[in-house]
């Protein structure tokens, strides 16, 4: 099933599914950075002038909503990459983006990449892909926060985290968890008591741990599978 | 602002060990309410015990019985939204 271990000093799996050359080429511009939780990558509106491959933390982003509100609307962990739309050009964010879980991040001027996929085929090929995938999990994730319930899609954000952070340890609270589910903290508090008494999980003090995976699993909705990144990337030629 | 803890029992009892500040007894019912419906939103129940069994008791952070509200009494999914 799910390996966790990482390759050596990438635990970013875009970079890792790089054929050597093209990841030797992107290696000399890349710098490591270490970001704190809560740190604030992108606001709306703001220059798209970075893209972060996260190696262990987890980004969120959030949709801010003109009531004071923000809205989680994605997650991106070790398997994918944040800021892409500026290798496009000059871009501004739509999301506010922020180190949900704090970790080791590879940084590159979006400028810098946008060159790079030019000299590389294989660089402008797999961000290309990973895009159709960001797209596809979208509409996968509208979908799903439509027709499931908080349960069975509590299970999906603790997989999908777990699988991003590569930790079955996650350090996420209740609030935020009640935030990128859209529902009540209390709600939250309770469906993680109900799958802490059946020894689905164990948490305590914003630590959770997965004790049961393939049970956790039974209790997500199908999205999970859907959107693991290890069938969908795959599926469109991004082997891991 | 006082804090009201939801917690649900049936046979198990699911503990709210966090609790919600709120301005008083009247907010209190409806997040009690507002809760019970997010857990019922086309769901059976919980832990293999449908939802006419489950009750949702709300404490005072000394552990008093301020209400309780039988899930089987709301309406069940999405009714009102």
């Amino acid at each position: 099933m799910a390996t966790h271990q990482t390759q050596a000093d990438l635990g970013n799996q875009l970079l890792a599914a790089l054929p050597p050359p093209a990841l030797d080429l992107l290696r000399r511009d890349l710098k490591d950075v270490t970001l704190d939780q809560g740190r604030v990558l992108f606001e709306p509106g703001s220059p798209l002038d970075t893209i972060y491959f996260p190696h262990t933390g987890l980004i969120s982003l959030l949709v801010l909503t003109r009531d004071g509100g923000a809205i989680e609307t994605g997650t991106v962990g070790r398997e994918g990459a944040v800021g892409l739309h500026g290798t496009l050009g000059p871009r501004m964010s739509f999301t506010r983006a922020t180190a949900q879980i704090p970790g080791k991040f590879s940084v590159i001027p979006a400028a810098r990449l946008s060159r790079l996929m030019d000299e590389s085929s294989p660089i402008r090929a797999l961000i290309q892909k990973y895009t159709e995938v960001l797209w596809a999990e979208s509409q996968q994730a509208t979908a799903c926060n439509a027709a499931h319930d908080a349960a069975a899609r509590l299970a999906r954000w603790l997989l999908q985290s777990s699988d991003r952070i590569g930790s079955d340890h996650i350090s996420l609270t209740q609030e935020f968890l009640a935030q990128m589910l859209g529902v009540r903290r209390t709600t939250v508090t309770l469906l993680a008591q109900a799958l802490q008494t059946e020894g689905v999980i164990a948490y305590s003090r914003g630590q959770i741990h997965i004790v049961n995976r393939p049970a956790l699993e039974a209790r997500s909705c199908e999205c999970y599978r859907v959107m693991k990144r290890d069938a969908l990337m795959p599926s469109i030629g991004i082997r891991f | 602002m006082p804090k009201y803890f939801f917690h649900l029992r049936d046979k198990e009892s699911l503990k709210d060990s966090f609790g919600v500040d709120l301005p008083g007894i009247a907010e209190a019912r409806a997040h009690a309410e507002s809760v019970a419906k997010e857990l019922m939103f086309k769901r059976q129940g919980m832990l293999d015990s449908d939802w006419t069994k489950w009750t949702m008791t709300v404490e005072d952070p000394a552990g008093t019985e301020l209400f309780s509200l039988k899930m089987s009494d709301l309406p069940s999914e999405k009714d009102d939204d």
